[in-house]
């Protein structure tokens, strides 16, 4: 997958192309409005990162831009300001879909995955790794063919494993994936505990490897070299 | 007492001591000239008489009520004149006139004469009597016109008081006032002086409100860069030390995302960002809401009971109804104890959350200030109910808590304007209707 980051900060750009390179993606860096319309023209992109407020110009008008020019690429729009009006206007404009600083890469990994998925690959909805299948519309895991007894979270908190795979999460990555923002779930990392634990209870009792590492003192990471 | 009533009582007072000494000045003045014109007329008719004495015509004639007398004299007195008042001429005490005896000295023919006329004017009771009349209806008069006109005058002069008073009570540090315009100089100094406090007080507020807006605006970008940075340096080879170093930078990163998320939610909705214009069906939030706490609900394997009435419309907008639930079910879970129970009733006019916990050890009032929480809980951020308080200041909702062992019992009025009641859902419904 080919990414263009639009990201003034270069702290910020350069953390999400490190992420998104060892993802082996393709991520190409533009830190202000002129750059991001220049590379717009001149390649094409899977997907854009959008930085809303940029130094020479608004991350809105770049969208406008882009429906001007017919360019196909997926937006995800990234901003400072959690404002309402301002999602609905990045959503309304083009983009596919909105995160806010400060953010996990995971999440925006997880994020840029499922707008990739919409996009590119015509809606598949059907995610595979080795015998792990996963179908986003129905919410349905399965493991070598035999369907998964799981809810809704444990599929969610699954399919986000499998999306950022070899990669440590943070408790607090996944349970703000899980539970969102607003919920002050500091506390409450016993919960992810718990799901990850029923989560590969099951996948066990459906004879699937068991994928599922345990950092000590950082999180979990979703291991693929085991077979 | 009113400014007016003061100065009407001053005014009053003022008119009620003067009166006294005004009317004993008239009475007098009234008795002296009295006495002077008849004293003077009395003279005269002597005078006459005296002549006519002397041509040797008749004397004694009686006329306007007064009658001369002559005495023969042995010798003339070294004064001209002898004038007597006699105030009880009757002798009874209760006589309404007085008797004025005007004697004058002289020779008529060669022998000294007294000739004496009498008169009667009015007692001096009498005048008083007068005078006493008039002046009371004099103090009515006054005092009824003061009275009147004075709160007419104050009205009108007090005017642009009260309308400097009423900008004052209304005054919002969010805007700068204009005081009216008045040419009386007190109150244009007292307005001066006000707007220059205010704006100054506006000016400050601004301020300090931009800084911190701003402060937590750009504070995003660098939580931002270190969270980014964390998550690839877990990703290098690592020991087990440094594993536990970067989880606590992860866990105190995410308390600073939060404390700073809420902070611009909190600024945000003191800005009046979050303007009502849709109502939302409030018991599906309810629902919602709940549905997305099962997986908790069931850990701590908290039984809900749950009392929620159908099609409650609320105006709020849905962002603020969604945080409202969230945090005051997140709370009623957090502070829960395991095996613990939640009951929750949402009721046309209110929403009501018990539930089980360990007992408080804020006091109540507090509970709702920022930065306030309970030590149970150090891990929260402490601005959950100062969210729930601002929510509820913005809609109008009242918010209230207490605590009857074993629950705490969060309670929420909705205003009544906030709910749309069945008639008002209807219009809407047609009014759906004839729209589509």
């Amino acid at each position: 997958m080919k990414v263009l980051v639009v990201e003034d900060s270069k702290e910020i750009a350069s953390s999400i192309h490190d992420f998104l390179v060892r993802e082996g993606y393709i991520c190409e860096l533009a830190y202000s409005f002129d750059e991001a319309q220049e590379k717009l023209l001149l390649y094409s992109y899977d997907c854009v990162l959008l930085d809303i407020m940029l130094p020479d110009g608004n991350g809105l008008e770049l969208l406008k831009f882009m429906k001007e020019q017919g360019i196909q690429s997926g937006v995800l729009i990234i901003s400072a300001k959690d404002a309402m009006d301002d999602k609905i206007r990045g959503l309304e404009g083009g983009g596919d879909d909105y995160i806010t600083k400060p953010f996990h890469l995971p999440e925006l990994h997880a994020r840029l995955r499922a707008i990739y998925r919409r996009k590119k690959l015509s809606g598949s909805n059907i995610i595979t790794f080795n015998e792990i299948t996963l179908n986003t519309d129905t919410l349905e895991a399965s493991i070598n063919g035999l369907l998964l007894d799981i809810t809704r979270k444990e599929f969610d908190l699954l399919l986000y494993l499998v999306v950022n795979k070899n990669r440590v999460l943070s408790r607090q990555s996944i349970a703000t994936h899980l539970w969102g923002d607003y919920t002050d779930n500091l506390a409450n990392f016993d919960f992810v505990y718990q799901h990850i634990k029923n989560l590969r209870k099951k996948i066990s009792a459906a004879n699937g490897a068991d994928y599922i590492d345990t950092v000590y003192g950082l999180g979990y990471k979703f291991n693929a070299s085991k077979v | 007492m009113k400014l007016v009533d003061k100065f009407t009582l001053w005014f009053i007072g003022v008119i009620v001591v003067t009166t006294p000494i005004t009317s004993y000045i008239c009475l007098n003045n009234i008795e002296r000239k009295i006495d002077d014109v008849e004293i003077a007329r009395l003279k005269t008719v002597n005078m006459k008489a005296a002549a006519r004495m002397t041509d040797g015509s008749s004397v004694n004639i009686p006329r306007d009520a007064s009658f001369t007398t002559f005495t023969l004299l042995p010798t003339l007195p070294a004064d001209s004149f002898r004038i007597r008042k006699d105030p009880d001429p009757d002798g009874n005490h209760k006589s309404l006139e007085s008797r004025l005896t005007v004697s004058t000295f002289m020779n008529i023919n060669g022998k000294a004469y007294e000739v004496t006329t009498s008169s009667y004017i009015p007692a001096s009771r009498q005048i008083l009597n007068a005078i006493l009349d008039t002046v009371a209806w004099k103090l009515l008069l006054i005092i009824l016109c003061v009275a009147v006109s004075a709160r007419f005058l104050s009205q009108h002069i007090l005017h642009t008081l009260r309308l400097t008073m009423k900008k004052i009570h209304n005054f919002d540090l969010k805007k700068k006032i204009t005081f009216p315009q008045t040419n009386t100089a007190e109150f244009k100094e007292l307005n001066t002086f006000l707007k220059k406090m205010t704006d100054r007080a506006v000016e400050e507020y601004t301020a300090v409100k931009q800084f911190s807006e701003n402060a937590s605006h750009e504070l995003q970008t660098p939580l931002a860069v270190i969270r980014g940075k964390l998550e690839l340096l877990s990703e290098t080879n690592i020991d087990e030390c440094q594993a536990t170093l970067l989880a606590d930078m992860h866990h105190a990163i995410e308390k600073l995302s939060k404390i700073n998320r809420s902070l611009i939610l909190l600024s945000k909705m003191e800005n009046n960002e979050f303007a009502v214009t849709e109502h939302i069906k409030f018991c599906r939030v309810a629902k919602d809401v709940l549905a997305a706490y099962e997986d908790r609900l069931e850990m701590k394997n908290i039984e809900v009971k749950r009392e929620l009435d159908k099609n409650i419309q609320l105006r709020i907008h849905p962002v603020l109804a969604d945080m409202l639930m969230n945090n005051l079910l997140g709370n009623a879970i957090r502070h829960n104890v395991q095996d613990g129970m939640i009951h929750i009733i949402l009721k046309q006019q209110k929403l009501v959350i018990k539930n089980t916990g360990l007992p408080p050890e804020t006091p109540p009032e507090e509970l709702f200030e920022r930065f306030r929480k309970s030590n149970q809980c150090s891990e929260s951020v402490g601005l959950g109910l100062a969210i729930v308080k601002q929510i509820c200041e913005v809609c109008d909702f009242k918010v209230s808590y207490r605590y009857k062992a074993p629950l705490h019992i969060l309670q929420v009025d909705f205003c009544p304007e906030s709910v749309i009641n069945e008639a008002e859902q209807d219009k809407f419904e047609t009014a759906a209707v004839v729209t589509a």
